[in-house]
């Protein structure tokens, strides 16, 4: 008998089975013992864990500097710094006299330099969070763990948390952990489509229960009927250890009667070209470019997104990759850019009003890198902007594309202009689709934020998380008024929101008319199954009757029928 | 003990990697090195503390002192004055 199992959203059409860990990164230390320390004792305590972090920091810098160069394993240098810092040994030791244990010491010696370099100007101010990254690592070490290490996790670990931000994640090793389980989140939050683009087994949106669950626990967490379960019997473990591997199609597929359709593959960074290739993506619709910029001190070079860009192509040499100029803002903050704080990020600078505003300059090394790609071998390269919500915009983004290529040809620099594309994310484009479709190639719903625009219902709040969901009416009207104005003026139409990755939408979205389907890599071989079992007719006569429903619950009654 | 006034050349000032490579000279000599901007009473600070010396908020253009004791302060001086003299597009790492 299985003890107990708790309902979440799955995240991933994929079940794993492991040890929990539990990732409690804001954990309080417990109070300091009241009747003070052995100081000698806590003396050696910080040394030893001193010692450890030094090699640990080590290791990393070689690491880094192999994986990624010498300039960004600098900053494990200064850690070095900090670590060994007479300022820092000092206040640790006093601390310890004052009766403190080691992590506490560490702590109250960290405060008041990190205090200090938060008040300065500019580049200094990064130092604080390497003096937190410093003391995070003493800490963790000098608690056994309390803050666990997502890096470091043994083979075979489910990782409980009650949120997973885009920092955790980049550290977890999807080739080892068996999966995640999260407190709160949604289909769309940002831990579970980092699932979905690694076929990671993963459940979002337990709730309070998940906390029930101790450290060392075995769990299976089913992704793909949302549950967690808790010291799973013999019968369940097979299961899931089986696994259930859908049947990967390499070949494009086309529906029974010959409408073919582009099923592809959004990729967040590199390493996710192998999943998208080994689960058949026939191309990638979304390449998203944010990954250069991150977790650096300044915007990447025209070169290293040049190599980045023709990489994706040569993964697909007889398809096409879409990307997507860069596309901070919103929850996406880059230090370097500079980016304000803002009161309504979602409705502020974001995607292409920074790049025709304050982040020019990186948006033209962009289209450089872009448009030299465009000569590149491989797949064909196709571009579109981000948000846009007028023509004007699209207007000036083109004009920079010109702009960019008379550049390129007056140096002698080999270059074509890919095609060119818009975001259909905001309601502005959907009621200016005609337009834009007129002036480009082709268009692309971003159904995510459509969603979370025409039902004016922010992605990570769960308290409107019914009002975010592509299934209301107005969504799925404001795509077909998209896709007949892309098809009226020769541009194709593509979907690459979390709703083309829904295998029971398939039918639907073929049905409403969409040339091509992008998605995470794992929903890929369900997709494709789907869309060849269907016709252009039935799913036409499916995509109308959802039309005219009224309600999302009808709609949600039509799509799952058999 | 020995003890000189030195102007910052370096674009930083004694921060980021001229700072770095400050404390790592002062660490390679068998010295006690202390250091203040050079006009005004603030108490000398530790030179090997990366934190203590950035709290300065020393610019390229001003003067610091440094104060050395030890077998090799002389040699020590001689090393930091190198340092905070080139500017930052010759510090090299060797």
């Amino acid at each position: 008998m299985n003890d107990r199992t708790l309902a979440g959203t799955g995240a991933t059409p994929r079940a794993g089975v492991g040890t929990v860990v539990w990732y409690r990164p804001d954990a309080e230390l417990e109070e300091p013992p009241e009747d003070g320390v052995d100081e000698d004792e806590e003396l050696g305590r910080f040394a030893e864990a001193r010692s450890v972090a030094r090699e640990e920091l080590e290791r990393e810098r070689e690491r880094t500097a192999e994986r990624v160069g010498d300039e960004e394993a600098a900053v494990f240098d200064a850690h070095v710094q900090f670590l060994d810092d007479p300022q820092i040994e000092d206040g640790v030791e006093a601390a310890i006299e004052d009766g403190l244990p080691a992590e506490h010491a560490v702590e109250r010696a960290f405060a008041d330099p990190i205090e200090q370099f938060e008040g300065m100007e500019g580049r200094m101010s990064e130092r604080a969070d390497d003096l937190r990254d410093v003391r995070d690592r003493l800490v963790r070490l000098l608690t056994d763990g309390e803050r666990t290490d997502l890096s470091t996790l043994p083979d075979g670990t489910v990782v409980l948390a009650e949120r997973l931000t885009p920092s955790d994640t980049a550290q977890l090793d999807p080739e080892r952990i068996a999966g995640f389980a999260t407190a709160t989140g949604e289909r769309t939050s940002h831990a579970a489509i980092f699932a979905r683009s690694l076929a990671l087994p993963a459940v979002v949106g337990v709730g309070g229960e998940l906390n029930e669950i101790g450290d060392g626990t075995t769990v299976v967490v089913d992704g793909d009927d949302g549950e967690v379960v808790v010291n799973p019997d013999s019968e369940r473990r097979a299961a899931t250890a089986d696994g259930r591997e859908a049947d990967v199609r390499h070949d494009p597929v086309a529906t029974e009667d010959g409408t073919e359709i582009d099923v592809a593959a959004n990729v967040g960074r590199p390493a996710e070209l192998d999943a998208a290739k080994s689960q058949g993506a026939d191309g990638v619709g979304l390449f998203r470019t944010e990954f250069l910029f991150l977790d650096r001190d300044a915007p990447p070079i025209e070169d290293e997104q040049y190599e980045a860009i023709t990489e994706a192509l040569a993964a697909f040499p007889d398809g096409r990759v879409v990307v997507r100029t860069l596309d901070v803002g919103g929850d996406k903050q880059i230090p370097y850019l500079d980016q304000p704080e803002e009161e309504n990020p979602f409705l502020g600078e974001r995607g292409i009003r920074r790049s025709l505003g304050p982040d020019e300059d990186p948006f033209e090394t962009q289209l450089r890198a872009l448009l030299r790609a465009g000569a590149a071998e491989g797949g064909d390269l196709a571009v579109m902007f981000p948000l846009v919500a007028t023509v004007g915009e699209l207007d000036a983004a083109l004009e920079r594309v010109e702009s960019v290529a008379a550049d390129l040809a007056d140096e002698g620099v080999e270059h074509a202009v890919p095609e060119l594309g818009v975001m259909i994310e905001t309601p502005g484009a959907v009621f200016a689709a005609e337009e834009l479709a007129e002036r480009v190639d082709f268009l692309s719903i971003g159904t995510n934020d459509l969603a979370q625009y025409v039902m004016a219902a922010a992605r990570e709040n769960g308290r409107v998380a019914d009002l975010h969901d592509p299934l209301h009416p107005p969504v799925l009207r404001a795509i077909e008024t998209s896709v007949e104005a892309a098809h009226a003026n020769d541009a194709w139409i593509g979907m690459c929101g979390e709703m083309a990755g829904n295998p029971n939408l398939t039918e639907v979205l073929v049905g409403l008319g969409l040339d091509e389907l992008s998605m995470s890599a794992v929903t890929i071989p369900d997709v494709k199954a789907n869309v060849s079992k269907t016709t252009r007719e039935a799913a036409r006569a499916l995509a109308d009757r959802v039309l005219a429903a009224e309600t999302k619950e009808t709609v949600t009654e039509l799509v799952e029928e058999p | 003990m020995s003890e000189r006034i030195v102007t910052v050349v370096p674009e930083a000032g004694l921060h980021a990697r001229p700072a770095a490579k400050f404390v790592e000279t002062v660490n390679e000599h068998e010295a006690d090195v202390r250091v203040a901007p050079a006009d005004g009473d603030d108490d000398l600070v530790a030179a090997g503390s990366m934190i203590a010396i950035t709290s300065l908020g020393v610019e390229s253009g001003d003067g610091v002192r440094i104060v050395a004791e030890g077998e090799d302060a002389h040699e020590a001086l001689d090393a930091l004055e190198t340092v905070l003299t080139t500017p930052e597009d010759e510090l090299t790492n060797a």
